[in-house]
């Protein structure tokens, strides 16, 4: 094999290719399915009309605005996410930033919470935040969606590691020049830890955007629902019109997926960041 | 900067789609205002309450309502942690079932007193029977559900069977047998009956409750601190299980995956109800017949129950609450909803008036059977979701072999446990108000079942044990009984 | 100079303006420490505590009942009597399986873009879409993938690559097909995270290693067992971690596509506790799944971590 180096560059592109098929396939056919009459959405889904439709319309997307409050569902699904990564990276940062370069005596103790409370996953406590949040009548809202996120351990770790490895010399000068704290993070550290606030807000933003879980239990009124939830509710509507549902999908990612095009460096990074430091 | 554009965007945003609430513009101090939960059903039923709130308020211009949809899947725990909360709405919809639960742990308000007489005597049974719960009214359905035994005419006639001319002229379990049998020789796959075996959940203790009934058993015994053992894993019930699993083993069941054996005509009868009329009227036409399910023992027994409205305790104006319901109860308005949906119209006079269920309607079985007893409701208590559960479990387990009695005790087993763990549902009294206010006296004098006429009214009255603690009131017993004439409400003295 | 006013107020008391850093800065890290403090104690180790305590009881959403101690009942009960037990078997499956296939897929997808290949940016980015995508509109398109018959896409194409030998199949109502068909769901949505990670370990691997070993005359083969896999060690023990927990809080397609599946068949704990606690009201025994379910995850990560040691860590 060693000797045709363009099979085996033609042969990895085949590889990819194929793979690309299958993991594009199901995208087209929700992108397809959005443009098609519900009826044909189902009846042609076995055959090739599932990626090449005779006609397409934008009906579907016209009946996804007027049958279901999408504007509310991306509303609530933003003004969370929003709140999550705008808090979440200020509140994340500063205990990140404490507990790598200050010194204080409860800076061990709180080490260690930290990367104890890091192996408690969501779900082991969504039961009973559920109970205690509707206990005292929080439940429906966006806040409750969003506060029990800001503080996040991952994020407060990846801050930690990664301020861990900004040079001293910059916090130091302006340590002499007379800087507080405070001052010194905001003008001095946060600006060279670009790369670190755009990977924890990726990873903030990945995380929250699709979840399902909590506003499944926290909420009632459309008014507040996100909209994984409302895609899921769409769905179980009978009859099923799933050209609208596929419709609704193409406009739930669309958001998700021109951010992602956009900063998609960042994202890759973000990612694989958690990866090498983890 | 970017947050605020992005709050800035998403407020924009939420001006566009459909209004969610149905209601006037600005707040008012005079203005009536209506918080309404109801189950996102089909799109016609969801259009038939929207187009029904704005009739109402045509008539009631000062009143506002906010009508919240409220997805089927999560509809119990959304309405527990609403309860929990404090943030129950004013009128709430509910799955027939769930009544018990929510009356129990306080969350309705007794309808006794809001319902107007004339209403309340024009209602089926039925839905008095399933709306109440130790002795009081708590919830109100507008229309009801029919179970029997859809069929193909043609096929039946071509086996020489006889058709059963009414609920009292069913099928017994021999004939039944039979007629699987001589139908299964004309059949390519043998397979003749479709009981829905694809169905999930609710269904199999909806269908089939009432054939353990009309043999002899139950679900749970409905004395008051009854239980499930010795009634769900007593010979009758097992016997009804056994009759099922015999036709499945026999291959007479096709396994309804494609939910169409009996529109594709791969089956000449199907365990059936309202719901699948308009498709299966669609691919039979004229031959499509409604039956009555098969009687195991004397009676046939039939299912009934579907979604109702109750009113909430902290709905600050329960008389408007009981008006939408009233007007939601007017003939023209539950015929609406029984096109929409296709079920049992709730009141007489819709009944009379509806093409479907009327008189000469093709669906006039499921009227006669609801008005004349053979529907019995399923168990009215709290614990009822657990004994749907645990008889569901124990019928896929027959379904699959297991022994009819093995599964059954285990069944009955589980629901015990619910009921000891609850300690059979004490009334609760207290802050909780009204139902202390009853009073043991005049109960003491009296320890057996009130029997009602069961053509009439339907409910009776549990009274409690002498001194004790009033407990689970019973529900019509097996057959049907001559009886006192009812009062109004179902109360005793 | 300048900043003197606001110097003051963060020096600890005592301290001359310009000494260098060894004076304790408590109250401003106190100050940074507390939101992310109060948040974690709030949301994560008080809802925590709550599980253990409600756990042995009998709490029930909206009981009028007063509460009860019950011991261990709620643990005994959920092994015994729920579908814990199935649960948790199917999300040792679901590891068991999704892990492997998931991993070598990401690998072997960052192997072939780890070349330089025009174009390589545009597959890289199509590979790691379905990442992006919610795991609810997964589970929603992929209910129509599976649609039972053989008008459903993933029916129509097997028979099609089987030559009609496929018999088509209700996937999700069926009790052998309705968690693989999960699993499918899972792994067609997470291989994208694997590859980016993989990724971005190979690049690290420097050329001259590959260059020595070519050298000494390692086949391509040999070259990967020897040079790419073990420089990959921290990355793929990251990823088969990772993928590993994710395994037991699969939630999202179980509900939406098959709820559970034909009796439990595709039951995960997590969907079986949400199922308890929410759908049910028995919240006790949701605490007590709960608790059960934090064990697992954290044996699982020690174990994992004691068994795949990361190369370069201290403790």
């Amino acid at each position: 094999m060693n000797r045709w180096p363009r099979l085996r560059a033609a042969l990895a592109y085949a590889l990819l290719l194929a793979f690309t098929l299958l993991f594009v396939a199901p995208v087209l056919f929700m992108l397809v399915g959005s443009l098609k009459p519900d009826e044909l959405v189902l009846a042609e889904a076995g055959t090739l009309r599932a990626f090449f439709p005779d006609t397409i319309s934008l009906d579907n997307y016209r009946a996804v605005f007027e049958r279901v409050p999408f504007g509310l569902y991306l509303a609530s699904s933003l003004i969370i996410n929003g709140l999550i990564v705008g808090l979440g990276l200020l509140v994340n940062a500063f205990a990140g930033y404490a507990l790598a370069r200050l010194r204080w005596w409860g800076r061990e103790a709180m080490l260690a919470l930290v990367l104890a409370v890091l192996v408690i996953p969501f779900e082991a406590i969504a039961i009973p935040l559920f109970y205690q949040l509707s206990w005292i009548g929080w439940r429906d809202d966006w806040l409750v969606q969003a506060i029990p996120f800001v503080a996040n351990p991952l994020a407060i770790f990846l801050f930690y590691s990664f301020f861990l490895g900004l040079p001293r010399e910059l916090e130091e000068a302006a340590r002499v020049d007379g800087a507080g704290v405070l001052r010194t993070f905001f003008v001095i550290v946060v600006p060279n830890a670009k790369a670190a606030f755009a990977s924890v807000a990726i990873v903030l933003f990945l995380f929250h955007w699709g979840m399902y879980l909590w506003p499944l239990l926290m909420t009632t009124s459309e008014a507040v629902r996100p909209l994984p939830l409302g895609i899921a509710n769409f769905h179980t509507l009978p009859p099923l019109q799933w050209g609208d549902i596929m419709a609704f999908g193409v406009l739930m990612v669309l958001p998700v997926l021109i951010l992602f095009v956009v900063f998609q460096r960042w994202f890759v990074r973000g990612v694989a960041s958690t990866g090498i430091k983890g | 900067m970017l947050l605020a554009f992005t709050v800035a965007t998403a407020l924009t945003l939420a001006g566009c789609g459909p209004e969610v609430e149905r209601g006037e513009g600005a707040p008012d101090a005079d203005v009536h205002r209506l918080e309404i939960w109801a189950h996102a059903g089909r799109e016609e039923e969801r259009r038939t309450l929207e187009a029904q709130i704005d009739r109402f308020r045509a008539e009631r211009s000062e009143v506002r309502i906010d009508l919240t949809w409220i997805p089927e899947g999560s509809y119990n725990g959304q309405v527990q942690a609403a309860a929990l909360a404090g943030r129950l709405p004013d009128l709430l919809e509910f799955d027939g079932p769930y009544l018990y639960s929510y009356a129990w742990q306080g969350h309705l308000r007794p309808l006794d007193d809001l319902l107007p007489e004339e209403i309340h005597a024009d209602l089926l049974p039925s839905i008095l029977a399933q709306g109440r719960y130790r002795d009081h009214l708590y919830g109100l359905g507008t229309f009801d559900s029919g179970l029997g035994l859809w069929a193909n005419r043609a096929r039946l006639e071509a086996a020489n069977a006889r058709i059963p001319g009414g609920p009292d002229d069913a099928w017994d379990a021999e004939e039944f047998s039979d007629l699987l049998e001589r139908l299964a020789q004309d059949d390519p796959d043998g397979q003749v009956l479709d009981l829905k075996l694809n169905y999930t959940g609710e269904w199999f203790s909806y269908a089939f409750a009432p054939l353990l009934q009309s043999a002899g058993g139950d679900l749970v015994d409905r004395e008051p601190e009854g239980v499930a053992s010795g009634t769900l894993d007593g010979p009758e019930s097992v016997a009804a299980m056994t009759a099922v699993q015999s036709w499945i083993r026999q291959g007479r069941v096709d396994p309804n995956l494609d939910d169409a054996a009996f529109a594709r005509g791969r089956v000449p009868l199907a365990w059936g109800g309202h719901w699948n009329y308009p498709g299966y009227r669609a691919a039979l036409g004229e031959d499509l017949l409604l039956l009555p399910l098969p009687r195991m023992d004397e009676t046939m027994v039939t299912g009934q129950g579907s979604w109702q409205w109750g009113v909430t305790r902290r709905a600050r104006d329960p008389e408007l609450a009981m008006d939408f319901l009233a007007f939601l109860l007017r003939p023209e308005e539950v015929l609406a909803m029984s096109e929409a949906n296709g079920g049992v119209p709730a009141t007489r006079a819709a009944v009379a008036r509806s093409e479907a269920y009327g008189a000469e309607g093709p669906l006039h079985l499921f009227a006669r059977q609801l008005e004349e007893g053979y529907a019995r409701p399923r168990p009215r208590t709290p614990a009822y979701p657990v004994i749907s559960d645990a008889f569901d479990r124990a019928f896929q387990d027959i379904r699959h072999g297991t022994d009819p009695a093995a599964a059954l005790s285990a069944a009955a087993r589980r629901i015990d446990r619910e009921l000891r763990e609850n300690h059979h549902y004490p009334e609760i009294t207290g802050e909780r108000g009204e139902r202390g206010e009853r009073g043991d006296t005049h109960k003491a004098t009296r320890d057996q079942h009130q029997n009602r006429a069961v053509g009439q009214i339907g409910v009776d009255a549990k009274e409690a044990p002498v001194g004790g603690q009033p407990l689970g009131e019973g529900l019509p017993p097996f057959g049907r009984r001559e009886g006192s004439p009812p009062t109004s409400d179902g109360h005793a003295g | 100079m300048r900043d003197e006013g606001i110097v003051r107020e963060r020096i600890p008391r005592g301290a001359p303006v310009n000494r260098p850093m060894r004076s304790s800065q408590a109250p401003a890290a106190w100050l940074l420490m507390t939101p992310a403090l109060a948040g974690l104690l709030l949301f994560l180790l008080l809802p925590f505590g709550l599980a253990v305590v409600l756990s042995f009881s009998n709490l029930r959403m909206g009981s009028p009942l007063p509460l009860e101690f019950v011991g261990l009942a709620n643990y005994t009960l959920a092994f015994t009597d729920t579908g814990l037990t199935r649960a948790l078997l199917n999300n040792l499956l679901f590891a068991l399986v999704v892990v492997p296939v998931q991993t070598a897929l990401g690998l072997a997808l960052a192997l072939l873009l780890n070349r330089p290949l025009a174009g390589r940016a545009v597959f890289r980015t199509l590979f790691f879409l379905p990442v992006v995508f919610p795991l609810s509109l997964v589970a929603v398109v992929w209910v129509l993938i599976f649609a039972p018959g053989p008008d459903g896409l993933l029916n129509a194409a097997l028979g099609l690559l089987t030559f009609g030998g496929w018999e088509p199949r209700d996937f999700l109502n069926d009790p052998f097909w309705a968690l693989p068909a999960v699993m499918l769901t899972s792994i067609w949505q997470g291989v994208g995270f694997q590859m980016v990670v993989l990724l971005a370990g190979l690049q690290a691997i420097p050329r001259q290693l590959y260059e020595a070993a070519a050298v000494d005359g390692a086949s391509r083969w040999r070259q990967f067992l020897h040079v790419t896999l073990p420089g990959l060690r921290n990355p793929l023990i990251f990823v088969v971690i990772v993928t590993t927990i994710l395994s037991f809080r699969v939630f999202d397609q179980v509900r939406i596509m098959t709820r559970g599946g034909p009796q439990d068949a595709s039951n995960t704990v997590i969907h079986e506790m949400v199922r308890t606690a929410f759908d049910q009201g028995h919240v006790a025994m949701g605490a007590a799944m709960s608790v059960v379910f934090f064990l697992v995850i954290l044996g699982i990560a020690l174990v994992q971590r004691r068994l795949l040691r990361q190369r370069g860590e201290v403790s």
